[in-house]
């Protein structure tokens, strides 16, 4: 299309149609007052402020709807503009109330700072303010709508980016203001808190809840989310050392845009909590009590290298995080294998999904792992299995409704449970639990059957189809619509969906801890393979991570089977290379994984345990067994930000910082690896946890140590391959595609991928003892085990009580009412919870949080669908 | 009859359905709602939005939007004085006075028995009849007090007898 040409303040323009004629002066450096534009939301033209003036025409009109017109002479700022623009916001401040002084927006609030920039001073008319109560019950967001100028950027911002829908007009003229439905308070709407509305709030008519400060803070520092795997963009207020508030970064092109989610905009406040850990603490005496430094670090080097010369390198194990940074991890996992020269490290992720990610990482070689959440707004259909993200990562939660809301894209969820994104969908496949291997192996079956197979992608990239279509063929339909629950016309309607599309597969923890979900991976890549859904944007596997570095902690090989980059253990091409490195001989012995850990210290075997950043004791299933598993070990150490029942077992305590508290990096889900600084520094004597890493190191092994981050930076960028681009474009940048496979590779080198053989898996018999499923669900107040987020004051006060979901029809055969507590209980122990009964499950589902499956015994992860039963108490 | 009808929700349910889907049908929708309850129940608004795929929030803030839909039952009888320019020059003011004191209602009042609801309006578009109200869908112009009790006993003397 011809580009526009236009004059705006005698300044020659082009742009394309369609450009409003803000945007063009704003791309020109020309700046134009607004109060109800942003650039991530629909122009709805309600303020009035951005007008400007045509000198050709006369004509005045706002800016931000108006596009541009070829030969427009703008005037942004004629004498004529400015009268009107004061008066607009005279208008404003008559309406408004005298609390300017206590508002917590401070001088932060946009009217005042526009109304200085024109020179506004009294008004000189007669004051109309529109009193509306204050409501304030919830401990997150405080609404006093006295203050609302009736911009709409709140209900654009929970329409169009959150989709939430919980807040619109109501009522008409003087009384019109933003509500939720009924007027009810927000908590008792369908607000989720997520706080976006409150960021973008020009004035202080919505704010934050915050009990420590009122006013606008000193500072202000971007960082990453402490909390999911999406890794939200997000910047922190400080007053004295202390956050006082979080909001989304100003950036333009970050993940979560303009939004976050209530864990990131309000939990961290869990980093002012008094159970932070501030020095190194050792136990004398059996009693944990302070130490310096030099002293700690010593008793742990000490330590771990007489263990080792005593029993040998399998004696000693660590256990880090996927909630530090990825240099962190590096240098973790360098210290187990070339200090120790051991392979026992692992990371707390191994219960989210380990062996699927795995078995997805060696199918793939390691492939497709670019998933920019974006592209889920422009892919065909989205497929969302075993995932419920708008509670695990709100935020994919948000692509997904804009996808299927807003860019119409069909969305199937294949869930037992009716999660939050069913409404949005386009079909919801009820399946039973622990079914999905037959669901997709089925719908695979139906595609072949309607021919809908991309034969040109499985010539080109692909081995092993015929086989695999023979066994498919073999299906028995009838079977998989008895074993599934979902009737034969949802599944055929299900594959017209899906037919001659490239598939976004959305996959979530329903799989990734589901004790076939191994299986079911490997239905899902061969469906993949067959509808020609990998290699490129839009489609793909999007995976769900619970914590923010998850992906990160895996590429830096801080886990027993795979060395940094992803690179297979087993393989001794890339041994070799390490080897090389490193200089060192590595220990040919596989490591022990976390339950493997967990195992060889019952026994005895393992002598010494180097947990950093993890809770075992609260995260782990049976914490009976690993309490006495802890206890056995000659040598425990715990790094960790807060006192949690771990360090109480601990023989050194190692005080570390939060993410807030120092430099570092994370990868998200979708392969963005972002750096960030400290906002604030750590709590007494605590310390930046690569800087004791590095600490300790130097003391067992004579080497010169890095000293700095930008050393471990710059070795994890020239050394895997993966990484070769951090750090390279600032803060920001993505993992280099290094898979072998010809599928990924521009000029279509390389090995085919393989169809895996189709297994049907046998869900076994019915143990009528445990009659029911329990399906672990999860809040979207609490992360993972909730260490860090029941620290927070605003979730504690929320008050969620994790009550057990039960079907209504099964609650009323149990005699149960809403609120009744009842022990559940598995072959391998119970909880206590309080039930609420739920229309929209399956019969002889519960669910429920983590605390009852057995440790896996192998490496199965088995931790979801696990059968129990329900007993009254 | 002293309750408002009792909402027959199987008929509500069949007058959604009619525009499952239709995310653009949501005013006449609204306006068959109206028309065949006399009110939009605020617990309509819920299964309105999903059947419309659109958010509870949204529907209720066009239903408070118009003034020709209401959230609260009416009486059998709506009453709408004019308040126009026209009308109050020819004395539409006592003629409201006389209206409130007849009726016992204020505007946007309805009476406890469900038989009237009180409302003004900006102009009913009849000024040359100034001063005017309207009952239900008909006209009355050139209003005095003494003719406006006699209108207004007209529909008081249907009281009880329904329709
Ligand atoms: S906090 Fe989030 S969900 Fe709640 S009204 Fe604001 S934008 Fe909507
Ligand atoms: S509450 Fe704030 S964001 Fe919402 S309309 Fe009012 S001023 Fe605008
Ligand atoms: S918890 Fe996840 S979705 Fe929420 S703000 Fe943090 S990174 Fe974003
Ligand atoms: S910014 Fe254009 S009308 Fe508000
Ligand atoms: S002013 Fe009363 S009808 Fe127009």
């Amino acid at each position: 299309m011809k580009a526009i040409t236009l004059a705006i303040n005698g300044k020659n323009i082009s742009c394309p149609p369609g450009t409003s004629v803000l945007n063009a002066a704003l791309e020109n450096g020309i700046k134009v007052p607004t109060l109800c534009h942003h650039p991530h939301l629909e122009p709805v033209g309600a303020c009035r402020l951005c007008l400007v003036e045509d000198e050709k025409t006369g004509r005045i009109m706002a800016s931000c709807v108006t596009p541009v017109a070829h030969n427009m002479s703008i005037q942004t700022d004629s004498p004529v503009i400015k009268t009107h623009r004061a008066n607009i916001i005279r208008l404003i401040m008559a309406n408004h109330p005298e609390s300017c002084i206590v508002c917590s927006q401070g001088n932060r609030c946009e009217l005042r700072q526009i109304a200085a920039e024109l020179g506004v001073g009294q008004t000189d008319l007669y004051p109309m303010p529109h009193y509306t109560g204050l409501e304030e019950a919830n401990p997150f967001i405080i609404r006093d709508l006295s203050k609302c100028i009736l911009c709409s950027k709140c209900i654009r911002a929970d329409h169009e980016l959150v989709v939430v829908g919980a807040i619109d007009y109501n009522l008409r003229g003087f009384k019109s203001r933003p509500a939720t439905v009924h007027e009810m308070p927000l908590e008792k709407s369908s607000c989720t808190f997520c706080g976006t509305c409150v960021s973008m709030c020009p004035t202080g008519a919505l704010s934050i809840e915050n009990t420590r400060y009122v006013g606008s803070p000193q500072k202000e520092s971007s960082t990453i989310c402490g909390f999911c795997g999406v890794g939200c963009s997000l910047v922190m207020g400080s007053v004295d050392g202390q956050i006082v508030d979080v909001n989304p970064s100003h950036r333009e092109k970050t993940v979560n845009l303009s939004t976050l989610c209530v864990r990131g905009h309000f939990a961290h406040d869990y980093l002012n909590a008094s159970k932070r850990l501030s020095e190194p603490l050792i136990r004398k005496d059996g009693e944990l009590s302070s130490a310096t430094w030099d002293e700690a670090l010593e008793v742990v080097a000490q330590g771990l290298i007489s263990i080792k010369e005593k029993y040998g390198p399998q004696s000693v194990a660590f256990l880090g995080s996927s909630k530090c940074t990825i240099e962190e991890n590096y240098l973790f996992q360098k210290i187990a294998r070339v200090i120790l020269g051991t392979n026992n490290v692992d990371n707390g992720s191994y219960g989210s999904g380990r062996a699927v990610i795995n078995l997805i990482s060696e199918r793939l070689d390691g492939g497709g792992r670019i998933t920019p959440l974006a592209g889920l707004e422009e892919a065909e259909v989205i497929f969302v299995i075993g995932a419920d993200p708008t509670e695990t990562a709100p935020v994919v939660g948000y692509y997904l409704k804009r996808a299927s809301r807003i860019k119409k894209v069909p969305l199937i969820v294949a869930d037992p449970r009716k999660t939050g994104l069913v409404p949005f969908s386009s079909l919801w496949l009820a399946l039973s639990p622990n079914s999905d291997v037959e669901l997709i192996n089925g719908l695979a079956a139906l595609l072949l059957k309607e021919k809908a197979d991309d034969s040109s992608f499985i010539d080109r990239f692909t081995q092993g189809f015929d086989p695999y279509c023979d066994s498919l063929s073999g299906l028995d339909l009838e079977k998989v619509c008895r074993v599934t629950g979902v009737e034969m016309a949802v599944m055929e309607e299900t594959a017209d969906l899906l037919k001659g599309k490239k598939i976004a597969f959305v996959i979530g923890h329903g799989i990734l801890q589901q004790k076939h979900g191994t299986s079911a991976m490997d239905a899902l890549v061969n469906l993949a393979l067959m509808t020609g859904s990998l290699g490129g944007d839009n489609k793909g596997f999007y995976l769900i991570a619970r914590e923010n570095n998850e992906a990160g902690a895996l590429d830096m090989g801080a886990v027993p089977d795979f060395l940094p980059g992803r690179r297979p253990f087993y393989n001794n091409k890339d041994r070799k290379y390490w080897e090389k490195l490193w200089d060192v001989k590595l220990s040919p012995d596989p490591g022990l994984n976390l339950i493997r850990m967990i195992e060889e210290a019952e026994k005895g075997n393992l002598k010494a345990l180097y947990i950093m950043g993890e809770n075992p004791l609260l995260s782990l299933p049976q914490p009976e067994r690993i309490r006495n598993a802890l206890n056995d070990l000659e040598l425990l150490v715990v790094q960790d930000i807060l006192t949690t029942e771990t360090t109480h077992t601990a023989h050194v305590v190692l005080a570390g910082a939060a993410f807030s508290e120092k430099a570092g990096t994370f990868t998200n889900m979708e392969g963005r690896i972002q750096s960030f600084e400290p906002v604030v520094s750590p709590p007494g004597d605590a310390r930046p946890d690569w800087e004791i890493l590095d600490l300790l190191s130097r003391r067992m092994s004579h080497a010169d140590g890095y000293a700095s981050i930008q050393k471990i930076r710059a070795e994890i960028s020239r050394r895997i391959p993966m990484y070769s681009e951090f750090g390279k474009l600032g803060d920001e940048s993505w993992i280099r595609e290094t898979s072998n496979l010809r599928l990924f590779h521009p000029y279509e080198e390389g090995e085919s991928i393989s169809f895996s053989p189709v297994i049907s898996v046998d869900n076994e018999a019915f143990d009528k003892a445990y009659p029911f499923t329990a399906i672990l669900g999860s809040l979207r107040c609490h992360l993972g085990s909730g260490t860090r987020t029941s620290l927070s004051d605003r979730i504690k006060d929320f008050g969620l009580k994790g009550e057990v979901e039960i079907f209504s029809e099964d609650g009323t055969r149990l005699s149960l009412k809403v609120g009744d507590k009842v022990r559940i209980s598995s072959p391998n122990g119970s909880i206590e919870r309080e039930v609420t009964l739920k229309k929209d499950l399956r019969s002889d589902d519960a669910r429920q949080l983590m605390g009852l499956t057995q440790l896996g015994e192998t490496d199965s992860p088995g931790w979801n669908g696990c059968h129990v039963k329900i007993q009254k108490i | 009859m002293t309750q408002p009808k009792e909402i027959d929700w199987g008929l509500m349910e069949a007058t959604i359905n009619k525009h499952r889907g239709e995310t653009w049908a949501l005013i006449p929708l609204l306006q068959e709602i109206q028309a065949v309850f006399g009110y939009i129940p605020p617990d309509s608004i819920e299964p309105i939005s999903e059947a419309l795929h659109l958010f509870p929030s949204q529907v209720q803030g066009v239903v408070s939007f118009y003034a020709g839909l209401s959230l609260k039952p009416k009486g059998k009888y709506v009453v709408r004085v004019c308040r126009g320019t026209a009308c109050h020059v020819k004395g539409g003011q006592s003629i409201l006075r006389v209206i409130k004191k007849e009726l016992g209602l204020d505007e946007g009042e309805t009476s406890p028995d469900y038989q009237f609801t009180l409302e003004t309006v900006a102009c009913l578009g009849a000024c040359f009849l100034a001063p005017t109200m309207m009952v239900n869908s008909t006209y009355f112009g050139k209003l005095s007090p003494p003719k406006v009790t006699s209108v207004l006993n007209q529909y008081g003397k249907d009281k009880g007898e329904d329709e």
